[in-house]
């Protein structure tokens, strides 16, 4: 099949016929064309969700992309997938865009709306082969796809925030088709703890009133049920295992303090100050120079550049600062061996090189704000912090700069003294959200104390090396998505392909009622759907054929739950039971974007090359 | 087939999983017969014509130039295991490759690569459970034999082994406990053994015999002029990370000089300013001056004329070790909050004597009897650099063995022992499987004995039967075999010696060099008894991290080569 690379051509060429043959034989070139058009356009979109079929679900394979560059990705998410790979025809990149949107919008099932739109695409490519119109098509399916968004709702199981189990279940679904699945247990609570951690309270707290009404959710305001996930800092150093992630709460960096002149590394009763500017003499410009004409402005020099780096230190020690976060310059030296001397001696911590994009985290975690200028550095600019030190990360030799409350260890350590149970819940916003938890029974943890003011939680991963480093990080982002999914909209629906079969069978249903054309495209829209499970199955290396009518014939039956379970060797189970369980707005979303991008694939008729 | 068009070149499904696993035999045979006691040696020559000759797993992947992207993850792994256990390097290589090997082979017999990686975690972390659980065994009990063999099992098979195996065991031992040093931090206190404090000297001539552990902390420098002392008793040192050359006035500084007076004037008052640093030093009561940066010689008159000593150029990395050791501060400026420059007597540091010693043609620097900590410093002598090198690495190993085994507080039984009894575990907790993983978890289990395969090969023995002997041993301590049939298994191994059961689960090959004559080379053993013992740790790590690096390599089931971008990419609609 070459129509991929064709489509292109076949456009240009006709557009350039010349028009001397008539009007009725450039009638029908046009739509042949545009027939072609169409017809390259699906194959394309088609060709990718082929691509990454082979990753869907949890037993999904993983691609090797190796870069322009040589750099080597291991993944198996979706979005990373398609952004990586570079595809070139124009409706392929739409599915890229495609993928990116359910990134965007629920941060789960990228790889699923793929899947659904190539399959959408491929039931259209046979309607129109049966010579059945376009627009027909796309209105039909637009229509089965709000039917299925009823079917999906009446599915949906509401959740409650409180229920950190039903959290975390939907989290490790998430997660169990990932590189790191073996950690989901591990990496599933620390995402759903730091989602909860930064909701906003007044989320958590209509949550607990109004626990009961939680199937109504939806309709809460959007304020107060959004979760801004660049409250949640996940940061990565190389080294030890993923076991040796864990969630901090408040700010941890992994820029290690100043000991170039001697400096402490552990402060307690620490006032910390962020500062944007250097604390080194200014140099002079290329063309500027400063003239000594006698032996005793030598000393002038040299005494002027150390009374003016001492008054920035004494200025600043002035205040009270004991902990100086700098920011990374590279205008002329953040600091220089003279400074750090001074601040040594002064007993006052340096870390530097903070990054520019660290500041904004850093100031709301903490509750200090930047300082730009020694004239504006005021007491009221720091933040207060129990204890700043520095830690050592398992047995080895890295380090992380954390910043705590003092009470219980910050860190797990390695020698397995885990700390968890240790703090107590403090009081504060999160204390009202956090009490009923606590009640559920002894699994339930008592969230570490905040470091400060400000709601952010810093997630420290570990790996052994580059390749997982980053694909944890990828997978926990979609964690955090799927915990900030269910804060948006409080329900969950099976995950396994449950919701794909159960809408297929109820639309199958709805177009045996339908009149016309569009029962047939109703009908080719929900065969399509059970693609998903399909391929779900064929993933796991079980007969796709058998599990899906075994699906279909448990569905009718009216057990609507039933999907493909990877945990069982069975196979076919229900869901709940099992604990699989996504958001409903990853089903949702997944299938509404899906529709549209085959909507719009579907409408375009003609391809002009423009410049 | 596919009509998907990208800017590059993509290999799917078998095809790339063969090409995959390929790419990394390939490798693994590169090591394999550098694994064990009696493994070989490989020479590396690089383009310019460095030679580097080792037989460290993790040093030969490194040095190779390994393109293939799968290949690389095998890499990362030896490199991996290198930092983290700092030895067993070769056995994960292996292990993986055939993990991946076997893997393979069931994937063309139809088994879903999903299975099979099921398979494998399963099994994974039932043999790491059965290591943790039955084969290892608590350090406390042992003492201090117990770390010199770990550190002896960890040289064996390196260029310090044979008869040198004893002595350098010793001595790595001994470094490492000088090194212990307290920790407190908010997690409670516990002993912490920095080995990369050890300082090792490496110096060309003479016999690997002449290697000694010296006391002291020493330094490959010299004192900076002849008209200093040799010797310093009861050293006041100043560590120091200024320049005490001639000042220089920072750049965008200009002198403009009027007046020809003003000319000698300038130049005498940058050099005062250095004279009065060092005066200030001296009068502090220093004896020993190090610095990272110069000293000229008009500074060195001065502290020549004061009878001191002073070393230039110290490595920055020994400048900080030396003030640790002899509580001294690294002093970067001079300036006190006054806004003058001082120089106070507590930055010195101090030690029971400074001298400089002549071994072979190197003068070197040892400061002995050092106040705030003991210091180790391992002298290795050698007949050739590349030699000296392959020591280095060697003793590097046997450190981070004593390390792991003291953190660790667990051994398990070497050679071959601990794979073989997990292999007769596994096997029997694939057959009691009654599910999809079964074939891969036996498969496991088969590949697991590579490691003694390899070994009893590499020794030139014959491994078909020994394993099989082996394997018997490792069944009866497993299996509750009737004591009748027990009895008689025993029999046939021991050789007439009483064997007891339970002691079998430590039974591993003998491939010690030195008992050649002895006849026992080539049987079965007691490896704990006879002394061939490794942190637990390491095993546990290392089947871990083999585990995972094949299992990432069987996952890829597509192969996506991006092509180089020739021109900029336009944007997206």
């Amino acid at each position: 099949m070459a129509q991929a690379s064709m489509g292109n051509g076949t456009g240009g060429a006709s557009s350039n016929r010349p028009g001397g043959a008539g009007q009725i034989g450039a009638v029908r070139s046009a739509s042949a064309k545009s027939k072609d058009v169409r017809l390259a356009n699906v194959s394309a979109a088609k060709a990718v969700a082929d691509a990454i079929r082979t990753s869907l679900g949890p037993r999904g394979m993983d691609k090797m992309i190796q870069g322009a560059r040589g750099d080597v990705l291991i993944t198996n998410d979706g979005a990373t997938i398609l952004e990586k790979m570079r595809v070139e025809h124009p409706a392929a990149k739409m599915l890229v865009n495609l993928a990116q949107a359910q990134d965007v919008e629920a941060g789960d099932g990228t790889t699923t709306v793929v899947v659904l739109c190539g399959a959408l695409l491929a039931a259209s490519q046979r309607l129109l082969s049966m010579g059945i119109h376009a627009t027909t098509i796309s209105d039909a399916f637009q229509r089965a796809s709000d039917k299925a968004l009823e079917v999906i709702e009446s599915m949906a199981v509401p959740v409650n925030l409180m229920d950190r189990a039903a959290l975390i279940k939907a989290a490790t679904t998430a997660l169990s088709s990932k590189v790191v699945s073996q950690y989901a247990s591990l990496l599933a609570p620390i995402a759903v703890d730091a989602v909860l951690r930064v909701a906003p309270p007044a989320a958590l707290a209509t949550a607990a009133d109004a626990a009961a009404q939680t199937a109504t959710a939806g309709a809460d305001s959007r304020a107060a049920s959004s979760v801004d996930l660049s409250n949640v800092r996940i940061i990565k150093k190389l080294g030890g295992t993923l076991e040796d992630t864990q969630l901090l709460p408040g700010l941890a960096l992994t820029q290690r303090p100043v000991q170039t002149a001697g400096g402490p590394t552990r402060m307690t009763h620490a006032r910390v100050a962020l500062i944007q500017f250097c604390l080194s003499a200014p140099k002079t410009d290329i063309d500027n120079t400063v003239v000594v004409q006698d032996y005793a402005s030598i000393d002038r020099v040299l005494r002027e550049e150390r009374q003016y780096t001492m008054q920035m230190c004494k200025r600043i020690k002035a205040t009270g600062c004991n902990v100086l976060l700098v920011q990374k310059s590279i205008l002329r030296d953040a600091t220089n061996d003279l400074s750090l001397h001074f601040l040594a001696k002064m007993k006052i911590m340096v870390i530097r090189d903070v990054e520019r994009d660290e500041v904004a985290f850093i100031c709301k975690t903490l509750g200090c704000v930047p300082i730009a200028g020694l004239d504006t550095f005021t007491a009221d600019k720091m933040a207060k912090v129990e204890v700043v030190e520095e830690v050592p990360l398992g047995g080895g030799d890295d380090k992380v700069v954390v910043f705590h409350s003092g009470t219980g260890a910050p860190l797990r350590t390695n020698s397995g003294d885990v700390t968890a149970s240790a703090t107590g819940v403090d009081g504060g916003a999160e204390s009202g959200a956090t009490t009923p938890t606590a009640t559920a029974g002894p699994a339930a943890p008592s969230l570490p104390n905040h470091a400060a003011r400000g709601d952010t939680v810093t997630v420290l991963v570990r790996g052994s090396n580059v390749l997982v480093l980053d694909e944890a990080e990828r997978s926990l982002h979609d964690a955090l998505c799927v915990a900030r999914s269910l804060v948006r909209k409080r329900s969950i629906v099976p995950g396994g392909g449950a919701v794909e079969i159960e809408v297929s069978v109820r639309l199958g249903e709805y177009a045996a009622s339908l009149p016309g054309t569009a029962a047939y495209c109703v009908r080719a829209y929900a065969e399509a759907l059970e693609t998903v499970p399909y391929t779900l199955a064929e993933n796991a290396g079980l007969g796709p054929i058998q599990i899906v009518t075994e699906l279909r014939r448990r569905h009718v039956q009216g057990e609507r739950n039933t999907g493909i379970s990877a945990k069982r060797s069975g196979a076919v189970a229900d869901m709940l039971a099992e604990h699989v369980l996504q958001p409903t707005l990853v089903s949702t979303s997944a299938f509404s974007l899906a529709t549209e991008a085959a909507r719009m694939i579907l409408k375009i008729d003609d391809i002009v090359m423009t410049r | 087939m596919t009509s998907l068009s990208i800017d590059g070149t993509r290999t799917s499904g078998s095809d790339v999983r063969a090409q995959n696993v390929t790419a990394c035999l390939a490798l693994a045979n590169v090591v394999r017969s550098s694994l064990g006691p009696v493994g070989l040696d490989k020479m590396l020559v690089t383009e310019i014509g460095d030679v580097t000759v080792t037989n460290d797993g993790a040093t030969i992947l490194n040095l190779l130039e390994v393109t293939h992207p799968a290949a690389k993850v095998l890499v990362d792994l030896a490199r991996q295991q290198d930092e983290e256990v700092g030895d067993g390097t070769t056995t994960v290589v292996l292990l993986a490759a055939e993990l991946l090997r076997r893997g393979n082979d069931l994937v063309k017999t139809g088994v879903h690569p999903t299975s099979i990686i099921a398979g494998y975690k399963m099994a994974m972390k039932e043999a790491c459970k059965y290591i943790r659980d039955d084969l290892s065994v608590p350090v406390e009990r042992l003492g201090r034999d117990c770390l010199r063999n770990a550190a002896r099992t960890a040289l064996s098979s390196k260029v310090l082994g044979g008869e040198m195996a004893d002595a350098f065991s010793n001595m790595a031992v001994d470094a490492v406990l000088a090194t212990k040093s307290k920790r407190e931090n908010a997690f409670g206190s516990g002993y912490t053994y920095p080995i990369k404090s050890i300082n090792v000297l490496k110096c060309h001539g003479k016999s690997m015999r002449e290697s000694a552990l010296l006391s002291g902390y020493g330094i490959n420098a010299t004192r900076a002029s002849r008209a200093m002392p040799e010797h310093v008793s009861n050293a006041k040192i100043a560590c120091m990370d200024v320049d005490l050359r001639r000042a220089k006035l920072q750049m965008g500084v200009q002198m403009l000089v009027n007046n020809p007076n003003e000319l000698n004037r300038m130049q005498e008052r940058e050099l005062d300013i250095t004279r009065d640093r060092v005066q200030m030093v001296l009068k502090a009561g220093a004896n020993v001056i190090l610095t990272t940066k110069g000293i000229d010689d008009m500074a060195l008159k001065y502290i020549s004329d004061a009878g001191a000593l002073a070393i230039r150029r110290v490595p920055k990395a020994d400048l900080k070790r030396v003030a640790k050791a002899t509580g001294a501060t690294v002093v970067v400026s001079f300036a006190d909050l006054s806004g003058e420059e001082s120089f106070d007597a507590g930055l010195l540091g101090q030690a029971a004597e400074v001298t400089e010693e002549h071994i072979a043609d190197t003068a070197y620097t040892f400061i002995r009897g050092c106040k705030a900590v003991k210091a180790a410093t391992v002298l290795l002598r050698g007949p050739s650099e590349y030699m000296l090198d392959e020591m280095e690495r060697s003793l590097h190993d046997a450190l981070s063995i004593v390390k792991r085994t003291l953190e660790s507080n667990a051994v398990v039984s070497g050679g071959g022992a601990v794979e073989t009894g997990v292999s007769v575990f596994v096997e029997n907790f694939a057959t009691a499987l009654g599910s999809r993983e079964q074939l891969a978890v036996a498969e496991f289990a088969e590949a697991l004995l590579v490691i003694p395969k390899t070994l009893a090969v590499n020794a030139a023995l014959d491994a078909t039967e020994l394993l099989a002997s082996l394997r018997t041993a490792h069944y009866v301590s497993q299996e509750c075999v009737d004591e009748a049939s027990a009895l008689a298994l025993l029999e046939r191994l021991g050789g007439g010696a009483a064997v007891r059961r339970e002691d079998l689960r430590h039974y591993g090959l003998d491939l010690s060099t030195v008992s050649i004559s002895g006849g026992s080379r080539g049987r079965l053993r007691n490896n704990f008894a006879a002394g061939v013992l490794e942190p637990a740790v390491s095993k546990i790590k290392s089947i871990q991290l083999a585990t995972e690096a094949a299992i990432t390599i069987l996952r890829i089931d597509d192969s996506i080569k991006i092509t180089e971008a020739t021109m900029p990419e336009e944007p997206e609609s």
